[in-house]
């Protein structure tokens, strides 16, 4: 598969493989994903090695929240103490492997941002030596998910409140349901993040300066399979997750 | 009960207001003992708030800003679960009823409209519930048609509900709520964002609903409003119901 994905394309498939990694919260799901998401990069050819190299400084990050998530998250069985000080519990091995997991998923879905060839991202995304604005997109993302998650609730709250029994309705309506809710929750979510947006710029937040793109870009009939593809599994899985379907 | 609720309730001298709150068995949803909390941590939002409301009559919910008179809502139709005491729907425990089966005996109208809305157009939007409930398909294009016409959202009917103005959102979650014809309501700020003719018009419909001998529940600052429909006004303040006028019986808005 030669990938030339339109940008927006990729965007979709990012915040899906976010979506999912907020979503779920065991180690073995998050495990799961990280696996799928990986996967999706070497299709894409991106060359793990050198990726791992541009992110060793945030290992070490990585190894200090996993560390601080293990010591300071009580309860669980007492894996490891010294003395009576209890330095490691079950329940914070958990913790912090999920902590961990999540960030990976997170980190490596935005690493399939960087593979868009077009200009059209942001170029510090694409050179990695501006971290900046690496954090700033993942942030970005990471602000945007809760937004989309919390929207989703809303609906499959306002639907079920209009007396409708998501969990007995019989696959063929669910699947119809669901298909017709999700640009209503799209569209919802991206007008919030606009929102959000506006109110960051407002407030004299300014990432990159605001640019007019003379090129046009095209959606492949790959893009549109995608398109729907990913954030319709998404949807089935959350709703699996979230024992609905 | 607790001492502080009885210690009124003996001073104010309680008799049931004149839509019937009072005798165990009518009550329609009973809440007692009623506390919450969002997240163990952080103080209550909600403590020792018993109340009844009957199946029938209009009450009205008022109190400042945060006082809690949202979360108390969606306690009442099971969004939310209250960290201690019960709450009863038709003599069960509200918990033993699935979001759905809640959905259909008491409509629920959010304070924010964005939270509700969620097809692509406004007709299917009013026409959801029903259609969903298996509904032929004439008597939901006519109540649809009603609705439609009454909040005078006839001209948006194809137009995607999130696009619509702030006041338009309003009516069109009213009215989506209000076409499944459920047997309570509970408004949270029905008012916000109506000029005064949609404000009216509300308050007709609302009357109307009342006389079909159903409940409602509105959460409302508009004490010109609250006046006009409500024969019960119950205060909160600091998540504690301060004065609730049934229990004097009257119908006095001093609120
Ligand atoms: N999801 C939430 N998480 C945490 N705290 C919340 C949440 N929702 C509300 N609160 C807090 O609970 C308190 C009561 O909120 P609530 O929305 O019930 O107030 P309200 O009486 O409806 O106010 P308003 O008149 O502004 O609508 C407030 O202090 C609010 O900050
Ligand atoms: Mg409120």
């Amino acid at each position: 598969m030669t990938m030339k994905l339109d940008p927006r394309t990729k965007l979709v498939m990012v915040l899906c493989i976010t979506t999912l990694a907020i979503v779920y919260n065991t180690p073995g799901a998050l495990f799961l994903l990280l696996a799928a998401t990986i996967g999706l990069l070497l299709l894409f050819r991106i060359n793990l090695i050198r990726v791992m190299g541009y992110l060793k400084p945030y290992f070490m990050l990585l190894l200090v929240l996993f560390l601080a998530q293990c010591i300071f998250t009580p309860g669980g069985e007492v894996l490891l103490a010294i003395g009576s000080v209890r330095l490691l519990g079950t329940r914070g091995l958990l913790m912090g492997t999920t902590v961990v997991l999540r960030l990976l998923i997170v980190i490596a879905a935005a690493v399939l941002l960087t593979t868009s060839n077009s200009r059209d991202f942001i170029s510090g995304l694409v050179q990695w030596k501006v971290p900046y604005e690496v954090a700033f997109m993942v942030s970005v993302t990471i602000r945007f998910l809760p937004i989309f998650r919390d929207e989703f609730i809303n609906v499959v709250t306002a639907v079920q409140l209009r007396g409708v029994e998501l969990k007995k309705v019989p696959w063929g309506q669910k699947i119809d349901l669901f298909r017709r809710l999700f640009f209503p929750v799209v569209y919802g979510a991206i007008v919030k993040a606009q929102q959000l947006s506006v109110a960051m710029e407002a407030r004299g937040f300014r990432a990159y300066p605001r640019r007019t793109y003379l090129r046009q870009l095209y959606l492949t009939r790959w893009d549109y399979g995608l398109i729907l593809v990913f954030p319709g599994l998404t949807l089935l899985l959350m709703g699996l997750h979230m024992r609905l379907v | 009960m607790t001492g502080r609720d009885t210690y009124i309730r003996e001073e104010a001298q309680y008799i049931p207001a004149r839509s019937s709150i009072g005798e165990a068995g009518a009550a329609f949803l009973e809440l007692s003992q009623v506390g919450f909390s969002y997240s163990g941590k952080r103080p209550a939002v909600l403590s020792g708030i018993n109340l009844t409301f009957a199946r029938e009559g209009i009450t009205a919910i008022m109190g400042p800003n945060g006082c809690g008179k949202t979360t108390l809502t969606k306690l009442m139709v099971g969004i939310l679960s209250p960290a201690s005491g019960e709450i009863s729907l038709e003599g069960r425990s509200l918990q033993e009823y699935t979001l759905a089966q809640v959905g259909r005996r008491i409509g629920y109208v959010f304070q924010n409209p964005n939270h509700q809305l969620f097809c692509s157009t406004v007709e299917e939007e009013i026409g959801f519930g029903l259609t969903h409930l298996g509904e032929e398909p004439a008597v939901v294009r006519e109540r649809v048609d009603f609705y439609l016409d009454y909040f005078e959202l006839s001209p948006y009917r194809d137009q995607f509900p999130l696009n619509l103005s702030y006041g338009e959102k309003q009516r069109l979650a009213i009215a989506a709520v209000l076409a499944g014809e459920p047997g309570f309501l509970i408004l949270d700020e029905p008012t916000v964002g109506l000029d005064i003719y949609r404000e009216k018009l509300l308050e007709e419909q609302l009357h109307k609903v009342a006389e079909l001998g159903r409940g409602v529940v509105i959460v409302s600052h508009d004490n010109k409003f609250v006046s006009q429909v409500a024969e019960r006004i119950i205060t909160l303040e600091n998540g504690q119901v301060k004065w609730d006028s049934s229990w004097r019986g009257n119908n006095d808005h001093e609120a």
